[in-house]
């Protein structure tokens, strides 16, 4: 009989992703309401660190698949380690990261396994018979519980979603599985990868924090005051319709009713008054920043935390303090 | 090479303009069905590659009639003819029942490419795609920020956490579309009727009863942390400095 709940923990560059250290506290979680034990496996290449990382974070059992076929992201390889280790395990319930990777990888290997799968979860309740994942749907404006049965269930969970967890104390025990590669299907090779500089190149739909400017800006240039604002913080730029409409700014940056609709943990409204036109593309964000003058800006009815004030002196001040 | 390609469509409604009932948390749909905006990119990405290369795009649809209104605007897009799987509540079914309709509609067909959107508008589950390239026994491509074609063999970027994954890839693929991969053109005034005149096949396939093992909640708006904290009349040393402490005790600094 299935039992117990298996995280699949990734890593970069030899660590776990921050994703992976969120995803303990879903597996915890999910632990919880479930029963048996919460088993963890990494994969990657070179993962001694992150395999004893994992471990010392509240995690049952650690499962190692370290081979140079999982340096890099594909699909086949890491889902036909996956798939293995699931087999090993025999959980109820399989989660992945909201990663691009986990949000990949989930849905073959639910489709492979026939079990039902739920993304970008926010929270974990129910019982083993069934599962409850809750998720924002419709842009994060309202969410919906999904209700998963059967003997083998699988989440993905949203970004941000759950705390990091801490260290314990104690350590689990780690133990390698060994993978034979040679089956695995090898259809994507790939051949690099063009790393974006902190901030710069972040695309809106996977940022977890997006910094926007809006008419308050007064002109183009002063744009560089939300860049570096947005590096400081590893955040994407995005702008308001009116500045996008004066030329100031892609298309691509612009979030609202005629441009994209967000939903990062952290949206940052920099000198937007906050029409709602520009509120419908980013009111689903966790949490919403606003800075601006006028006292009276609809924005800060939607603002987490608000300051008001001149944007020109509270930016560069804000900046270098977070640079501190 | 010309390329044969299925690009698969969602009706949803138009987010736009989705409103929440205050009073009873519910979301209010509107009347306005559109094709998932991740969708028109996938169709535009389709487009961009016939007109480079040649070759004959298919656009897919499975739900209700209406679905025939977004296989109609694919087509005035550009798209050669259209496959409508009639599937009445297609929002009782969980998406691996969506992905086996699709891939059993698409078992006679042969294909050098499926593409689709990242995630639909809606549910934003991303799921269906990956799972009809899993029961069609075919290989995945997903995030996908730019396509160069080399005959079988594709070269693409995708996004990462990391930045820029380069792969390489070869036909037949499933292909899921980022955001940033295009901008998706207007139907223009020819292509409306040009429409008019290309085909839309409907397949005959039995719809498989929504899964026992999966089952959701009507969707309920989320309660948000009413009055936020506003900092007022401060230097702005100073209230730089309780943001960053707002920052900091909610793990987001």
């Amino acid at each position: 009989m299935p039992n117990g709940v298996l995280i699949v923990a990734e890593t970069h560059d030899g660590a776990l992703r921050p994703a992976s250290i969120e995803l303990i506290s879903a597996g915890l979680a999910a632990k919880a309401v479930a029963g048996g034990s919460l088993t963890a496996v990494v994969l990657g290449e070179g993962i001694v660190t992150a395999a004893s990382d994992l471990a010392s974070r509240g995690v049952d059992a650690v499962t190692v698949v370290d081979h140079t076929r999982l340096a890099q992201f594909t699909t086949d390889a890491y889902a036909f380690a996956v798939e293995q280790a699931i087999r090993a395990a025999d959980p109820r319930l399989v989660i992945f990261t909201g990663t691009t990777a986990g949000r990949d990888l989930a849905p073959r290997l639910a489709a492979r396994l026939q079990a039902p799968l739920a993304a970008n979860v926010t929270a974990i309740g129910g019982d083993a018979s069934e599962i409850i994942a809750t998720r924002p749907v419709l842009g994060g404006r309202v969410q919906s519980d999904v209700r998963l049965g059967g003997d083998l269930a699988m989440l993905t969970i949203g970004p941000g979603a759950f705390p990091k967890a801490e260290a314990t104390g104690s350590s689990a025990s780690i133990e390698t599985l060994d993978v034979d590669f040679s089956g695995a299907p090898e259809r994507v090779r790939v051949t690099g990868v063009a790393t974006v500089d902190a901030g710069g190149g972040a695309s809106l739909a996977n940022a977890d924090v997006i910094v926007a400017g809006g008419r308050g800006l007064k002109e183009p240039d002063n744009f560089g005051l939300i860049e570096q604002l947005a590096a400081a913080m590893g955040g994407a730029v995005a702008a308001s319709r009116a500045v996008v409409d004066a030329g100031w700014r892609p298309h691509h940056e612009q979030i609202g009713q005629t441009g994209k609709t967000v939903a990062p943990k952290l949206y940052i409204a920099v000198g937007i008054s906050g029409a709602v036109q520009h509120n419908v593309g980013m009111q689903g964000s966790e949490r919403i920043v606003a800075i601006n003058r006028d006292p009276d800006a609809p924005i800060f009815k939607i603002a987490s935390f608000g300051i008001v004030g001149d944007l020109f002196d509270v930016l560069p001040e804000l900046t270098k303090q977070l640079k501190a | 090479m010309a390329y044969s390609m299925v690009v698969l469509v969602k009706q949803t409604p138009d987010l736009n303009a989705v409103r929440v009932d205050r009073a009873t948390g519910q979301p209010l749909l509107g009347d306005q069905l559109v094709m998932s905006s991740a969708d028109a990119i996938a169709v535009e990405a389709a487009l961009q590659l016939k007109e480079a290369h040649g070759g004959e795009i298919t656009v897919v649809s499975a739900g209700p009639p209406s679905v025939k209104d977004v296989l109609t605007r694919a087509l005035a897009m550009g798209a050669d003819k259209g496959l409508l799987i009639p599937v009445e509540n297609p929002n009782v079914l969980d998406t691996l029942a969506m992905a086996k309709i699709i891939a059993d509609a698409l078992s006679g067909t042969t294909f050098d490419l499926i593409l689709a959107g990242q995630h639909a508008d809606d549910y934003e589950s991303g799921q269906v795609p990956a799972q009809v390239a899993e029961l069609l026994g075919i290989a995945q491509v997903s995030w996908v920020t730019k396509i160069e074609a080399n005959g079988g063999e594709l070269s693409f970027e995708r996004d990462t956490e990391d930045g820029k994954q380069g792969v390489i890839a070869s036909t037949p693929l499933v292909v899921m579309t980022a955001e940033s991969l295009n901008e998706p053109r207007y139907p223009s005034l020819k292509g409306i009727m040009a429409a008019k005149k290309k085909p839309i096949e409907t397949a005959s396939v039995s719809a498989p009863a929504a899964s026992g093992a999966i089952s959701w909640s009507a969707p309920m708006a989320q309660s948000r942390p009413s009055a936020g904290i506003i900092v007022q009349d401060k230097p702005a040393a100073d209230a730089a400095a309780e943001l960053v402490a707002w920052l900091k005790s909610n793990k987001l600094a």
